[in-house]
């Protein structure tokens, strides 16, 4: 398929799977699909296929082990894994007792994970391994309510053994004498789930203040899965590439339940650093990613090239100018010529193709980006690669996508009309976008201060996101409402256009612009280790570690250069005066970075605020 | 002053770069040493030092001169001597005539002589096996021969690849200990790689982490000690957890 006839990427409107809540779309999936294959994961090199049927009786034992312990209807569990098959298991499963299901973020601290604990009434706790295992040990004596933790990979565990702990497999055990004894009570269970009942909680990063848990009732999920798939269509023959942290609603609710819903395979990749082989093993043919991977992508690519000969490079940039030329007119609603097609069927040849391959986007029907803003330049590139990027945007409260680019009209740079399923309209005081629709969470868990301050008596969910709209109905997002900067000499800024133009740089990870009621603009900058280590070695830098390559003369030379580059893309007083870079590596750990890698801004202004201050000292 | 440095070296068997733009120095009279797992390259720099494998790219410096890609002898000739990984004594020569080897280069007899009495003095040993074969030795002797073979060519420097290699914890200490007597007596300054990393940790002055052909981090001895991430990962200190003891790892963050 190529970018010209996108129209042929055609909408489900009908129902594909009955079902009004999560558990009755599984138990529907596995009566309807059972020798299909539901997921599949890589174990010791090898990748293992977990059919409907499989999974749905490792479910019902989890289920009926839960059940074994007492779990009640209403009930909260919380997993504390990295994305795993048995991560899905276990969710489907505490959905299936009728009880609710929270995800932690297996980066999360000790802390944290109690405080997220107390705060969803956990009874249980499934964790991965050891590791996430001795987090909750060390904050036990703190979690009054939790009677049992239940671990994935017993690994290291043979010689431990303490009431409150159990494993997967001895759950399951329980499980399976409880059902003959008990037989039907989980069906029961998953009969009396009600659609209005609540179903998961999604704790928001909190950026500032305490985690707040959006939750999600079942009927809204059931109800945003049906929209997805009548704007971005999947089915059994789809091939997923599941990554994302599932306790985000990216992966769970676009990932996970939009593939029990549609029967799209998902593919467990190994662990986050192994995505880049993944992807290629896997070749998704849908693909939704969030900006960071897009970005890294690309510049694994644009680094390859740089290494390769002449010859090749002449190739690839000229395939590529093709189609950014396609990718023009396909954008401008111009036919494209025959000529310009059949030069098209050349560069995918001559390079195109291979550059899809490299990445393992070659079977990818579209890719999906969102959960964060994405720099146009990017878009255009992955079309003029020949692939549809359908950019989608949402938020945790309104259970992911609200808006999305259809792939027969991109608008790179704007997020797209509101998706059928829901309205979106600007706020005509404010122009905050507001969404209404039954995709918007039920509330704010123990907080109706902060739920009443979101949702309108109209039913509005206040974004946060400041935009505007075209002619045609597509938003374009400015800013956070709380991120835009008001310059000393009274200018408006939006910083993210600023960070996502830095981001496209090969060299920049990420970067917090800063200059409210400052003279002018500054920018924190975490510089792309590998691709700064392989410039500086290719440039016969010397450095030792981090900190000497971020302070090395030509390394800032070379941030310079791309700050330049944006810069010269925006007016005086937009422009950036000085930048500083990270000296330290920040990992998911760190506090500077949320579980997906981005900076935090209110957190980085803080910590770093003497350096900022020395930015704007004379 | 640095006596050795090393500027963005990159060495490579075959396809296989081995170290990937490495850079660090050495202090004149001080204990330089190069912390990292089997396979990290602390062989390879050393090999790249002294000749015995060329650099792809970057420069290797000592005394003020350019080294790179220099024929080992010529390197040896200029006062850097290199005590490869697992000996390497020549195994059907007697004791004395390794150490004769080692001054092979030498013209000034006399003070090669002198040295042999020297080498002795440090390794009493060695005298009292003068006429055996090399190949005869333990473990621990052989190794106090190579030292010596090394010293044999009165070096400003001497390159030491993991002393401690195959030998009891006593024996480590003891050539440690001779390792420091030598630094110290005769300001030889010398480059350590080991596996052993509380012993260099605790010998050495400046230290540097290889991991992956890449430095990681770099430090005092003194300072690298504190870091939790060399304590966990180098000197197998872990504080406990929850459990009483921990398997697992936690990420290293080189910081």
């Amino acid at each position: 398929m190529n970018l010209w006839d996108a129209d042929k990427l055609q909408a489900r409107q009908d129902i594909v799977l009955a079902g009004e809540t999560i558990p009755a779309l599984f138990w529907n999936g596995v009566a309807a699909r059972s020798a299909r294959v539901l997921m599949r994961e890589k174990k010791l090199g090898l990748w293992r296929a977990w059919t409907w049927a499989q999974a749905g009786q490792a479910v019902r034992e989890i289920g009926d082990g839960l059940l074994s312990l007492g779990f009640e209807a209403g009930d909260c569990a919380s997993i504390l894994a990295n994305t795993v098959v048995e991560w899905v298991l276990a969710d489907i499963a505490v959905l299936s007792c009728g009880g609710v299901s929270n995800g932690i973020y297996p980066t999360d601290a000790p802390a944290q994970v109690e405080y997220l604990m107390v705060d969803s009434r956990s009874r249980v706790v499934f964790v991965e391994d050891d590791e996430q295992l001795d987090k909750v040990l060390s904050v036990r004596e703190r979690l009054p309510l939790l009677e049992r933790i239940v671990v994935f990979d017993t690994e290291g565990l043979r010689d431990f053994s303490d009431p409150l702990v159990m494993s997967l497999a001895a759950l399951r055990e329980l499980g399976r004498s409880h059902a003959s004894t008990h037989p039907g009570e989980l069906d029961a269970r998953v009969a009396g789930c009600r659609p209005g009942d609540l179903a998961i909680l999604i704790y928001t990063s909190g950026t500032t203040g305490k985690p707040k848990g959006a939750m999600h009732s079942h009927a809204g999920i059931v109800y945003t899965v049906r929209g997805y798939n009548k704007i971005i269509h999947q089915d059994e023959n789809d091939e997923r590439m599941c990554f994302l942290p599932l306790c985000h609603v990216a992966e769970r609710v676009g990932g996970e339940y939009f593939a029990v819903y549609t029967g799209s395979i998902l593919n467990f990749v190994e662990n986050p650093e192994t995505v880049p082989e993944n992807v290629r093993e896997i070749a998704p043919t849908v693909c939704t990613a969030v900006p960071r991977i897009w970005e890294k992508f690309y510049s694994g690519v644009v680094i390859a090239i740089r290494e390769s000969g002449r010859v090749q490079q002449a190739a690839y940039a000229w395939s590529i100018g093709v189609g950014g030329r396609v990718a023009d007119r396909v954008l401008a609603g111009q036919p494209v010529g025959a000529a310009l097609k059949w030069q098209f069927a050349l560069a995918r040849r001559l390079a195109l193709d291979n550059v899809r391959k490299l990445i393992g986007i070659h079977r990818a029907r579209f890719l999906v980006t969102g959960a964060a803003p994405i720099s146009p330049d990017l878009v255009r590139w992955y079309l003029a690669l020949g692939v549809p990027m359908v950019e989608v945007w949402g938020m945790t409260e309104s259970c992911g996508a609200s808006t999305y680019t259809p792939a027969t009209r991109i608008k790179p740079g704007m997020i797209g009309p509101a998706c059928p399923y829901n309205e979106v309209k600007l706020d005509p005081a404010t122009g905050e976008l507001l969404i209404r629709g039954r995709n918007v969470f039920m509330g704010y868990l123990n907080q109706p201060q902060k739920t009443a301050e979101t949702i309108d008596a109209d039913g509005w969910l206040h974004t946060g996101d400041v935009g505007m709209q075209d002619g045609d109905g597509y938003f374009r997002i400015t800013d956070r409402m709380k991120d835009i900067i008001i310059t000393a000499g009274g200018k408006n800024i939006t910083p993210s256009e600023l960070e996502n133009e830095l981001k496209f740089s090969p060299y920049i990870t990420d970067a917090v612009v800063v200059g409210d009621r400052r003279a002018y603009l500054t920018a924190i900058v975490m510089i792309d280790l590998e691709n700064v280590e392989k410039f500086a070695q290719d440039h016969d830098i010397p450095f030792s570690n981090y900190a000497s390559l971020a302070r090395a003369p030509e390394v800032q030379a070379l941030v310079a250069g791309e700050v330049d580059r944006v810069n010269a893309k925006f007016a005086r007083v937009e422009q950036i005066k000085k930048f500083w870079l990270l000296e330290t590596q920040l990992s998911a750990e760190d506090e500077e970075l949320t579980p997906t890698m981005k900076l935090k801004r209110k957190l980085v202004e803080a910590k770093y605020a003497d350096r900022i201050d020395a930015m704007y000292a004379a | 002053m640095s006596i050795l440095k090393l500027l963005n070296v990159e060495s490579a068997y075959g396809p296989i770069r081995a170290i990937r733009g490495v850079s660090l120095a050495v202090e004149k009279g001080r204990i330089g040493t190069v912390l990292g797992a089997n396979g990290a390259g602390k062989s390879t720099i050393l090999k790249t030092i002294s000749g015995i494998i060329d650099p792809r790219k970057g420069s290797v410096e000592f005394a003020g001169s350019d080294i790179t890609a220099m024929d080992p002898a010529d390197i040896v000739r200029r006062g850097l001597s290199h005590v490869p990984e697992g000996r390497e004594v020549f195994p059907l020569l007697s004791v004395r005539d390794n150490l004769l080897m080692g001054a092979y280069t030498r013209t000034d007899r006399d003070a090669a002589a002198r040295d042999m009495e020297m080498v002795y003095g440090y390794f009493p040993i060695l005298r009292e096996r003068a006429h055996q074969e090399a190949g005869l030795l333990s473990g621990g002797q052989q190794q106090m021969l190579s030292i010596s073979r090394a010293l044999m060519a009165a070096p400003q420097m001497i390159l030491l690849d993991e002393p401690s290699l195959g030998l009891s914890p006593r024996l480590t200490r003891e050539i440690f200990e001779i390792v420091v007597r030598i630094n110290r007596e005769r300001g030889t300054t010398l480059l350590v790689v080991e596996q052993n990393a509380n012993m260099a940790l605790n010998v050495a002055d400046y230290g540097y982490v290889l991991e992956n052909g890449r430095i990681v981090m770099e430090d005092t001895c003194e300072r690298l000690r504190e870091k939790d991430d060399i304590k966990e990962f180098y000197l197998g200190m872990k504080e406990a957890g929850a459990r009483g003891e921990r398997r697992w790892k936690r990420k290293k963050t080189w910081r």
